[in-house]
């Protein structure tokens, strides 16, 4: 059984936020509206500093919380792992917000609001409300580019490898910090690198197996 | 909170606090006060503070969560999950509670002191019960929030729900209705320590839940909006209440002015309890950082 998974290297990682911006593109996704993030933190003291980038994004987690107290079952995990969101279904509760302890998921409250507000929506604006269309008053999120990996598999392609069945922010990282692949294929890329570079990921105590490593 | 800030920090909720969130709060103290007084009224078989209760519960709490939801009209699905999700059963719970709750009123008005009428009083009293617990276990059960995370939410959320309904049921008696005074004075008073009592175990409870929890209370007690715990908690909700009542239990009868003084104080003390809870459910950072 396919279960996709990512893996981000955080030494190739060099916070240029190409992955956020390439997010937003491929999905249309309105202002202030986020599936991916760059989260950015310094420890130690000078002159002893450390800077830390980690991009962050739906986990994916096996044992998905979401999922769990998603209510009006709007909140679904497929047979590959996927997390989605049945617009159709989502009631806008926000109990997933609540609940999810990395928490990548929006509210998606006005369906109006345009990128140059006053001046109505661009020409881009309309077409991404009908080719992705979103639901005001609805919870979203990165669905790691799921009709781009389905479309691809239907074609014969094999996500992580080949460009059109791979996530966008995997695609567009212009380090090559961001690996996709089948985390049960022992032989992917993502599973050598998680086993080779002990990936790892962010706050296993949570329990809810992230299907997104890190390794330095 | 600066967006740089955001989960490199401790981050707050803001959901069910902030902007619409603020109907949540409503949502949760009407929880409290309607169930409670519910209870409360069965104890002392008031039919108008059961009615009134039933209201509260349906209008306030019912209202405040509809309006809330993103797509209020879907409501209905907020049933299809009982599996996994305490909010599915919570709803469940107040549908149940709403029907047999109108029955049980029905029967108290027309035939009173028929088992029929005992049977449906007990049924409703546990479907009311489970929808006043009901939302501590829909946060209890947010494991990314340890201020949420413990076992005493739902017990604390009962004993200040129940207490918020004898505050009513005070209200009630001074009114004109059909109450023990005594009795609801001295439940009242047994309340007042025993809630005081869970506020304290639960919050020393929460800063043995890892460094979030404890930065939480520290929120909570030195905080920005300490001032709501300190004056709206303990100051309104315990001290003044507890006062009047210690004082009416020596004179033998307290004013009406005082009754109605420590009735408003819990009522502010139920608000400022849920604020508080609400508005300081911490995240843990998800990256290294400094605090």
């Amino acid at each position: 059984m396919i279960k996709w998974g990512m893996v981000i290297d955080l030494k190739k990682c060099i916070g240029c936020y190409t992955c956020m911006v390439t997010c937003k593109q491929e999905h249309y996704l309105p202002p202030g509206i986020f599936w991916t993030r760059l989260l950015v933190s310094e420890t130690g003291e000078y002159p002893q500093v450390t800077n830390h980038v980690y991009p962050v994004l739906c986990n994916h987690c096996k044992e998905a919380v979401c999922v769990k107290v998603c209510p009006s079952e709007a909140t679904l995990q497929r047979e590959d792992g996927i997390v989605h969101i049945d617009y159709d279904k989502c009631v806008g509760c926000r109990y997933c917000m609540i609940a999810c302890p990395y928490q990548q998921r929006t509210f998606y409250s006005d369906g109006k609001k345009g990128y140059f507000p006053g001046q109505g929506l661009t020409e881009l604006e309309v077409i991404g409300k009908e080719l992705y269309p979103l639901q005001p008053g609805t919870v979203v999120k990165c669905n790691f580019c799921k009709e781009k990996i389905d479309e691809g598999i239907r074609k014969g392609l094999k996500p992580g490898i080949d460009r059109e069945a791979t996530p966008a922010c995997v695609n567009n990282c212009p380090t090559k910090a961001r690996y996709f692949g089948d985390l049960n294929d022992m032989k992917s890329k993502v599973s050598v690198l998680i086993r080779q570079r002990k990936g790892f990921q962010l706050h296993p105590e949570f329990g809810t197996e992230p299907s997104v490593y890190y390794v330095d | 909170m600066r967006s740089y800030e955001w989960m490199v920090e401790y981050t707050p909720q803001t959901e069910w606090i902030e902007r619409r969130g603020i109907l949540i709060w409503l949502a949760e103290v009407s929880n409290g006060i309607g169930g409670g007084l519910y209870l409360v009224s069965l104890y002392f078989n008031s039919l108008f503070g059961m009615f009134l209760s039933w209201l509260i519960v349906i209008l306030l709490k019912g209202g405040f969560h509809f309006a809330y939801l993103g797509k209020p009209m879907r409501f209905w699905r907020l049933a299809l999950n009982p599996r996994t999700s305490w909010l599915s059963r919570g709803f469940i719970f107040l549908g149940l509670f709403i029907v047999l709750g109108a029955i049980q009123l029905a029967l108290s008005y027309w035939l009173p002191g028929t088992a029929l009428e005992f049977l449906f009083k007990v049924i409703a009293g546990l479907m009311v019960f489970l929808v006043v617990i009901n939302s501590g276990f829909v946060m209890n059960y947010v494991n990314a929030i340890p201020l949420w995370n413990s076992a005493i939410l739902p017990l604390l959320f009962l004993s200040c729900g129940v207490l918020d309904g004898f505050a009513f049921i005070l209200t009630i008696g001074l009114f004109g209705g059909s109450v023990d005074m005594v009795a609801a004075e001295a439940g009242s008073r047994s309340l007042l320590l025993i809630s005081g009592f869970i506020i304290i175990i639960y919050l020393w409870g929460a800063t043995y839940m890892g460094p979030t929890g404890k930065r939480s209370v520290v929120e909570i007690i030195k905080g920005q909006i300490a001032p709501i715990l300190w004056i709206g908690v303990i100051l309104c909700g315990i001290i003044i209440p507890i006062s009047i009542s210690i004082f009416s239990y020596f004179v033998g009868e307290a004013s009406v002015p005082l009754l109605i003084t420590a009735v408003i104080c819990e009522m502010v003390g139920a608000f400022s309890l849920k604020y508080t809870i609400l508005r300081n459910a911490l995240y843990t950072p998800l990256i290294p950082t400094r605090s």
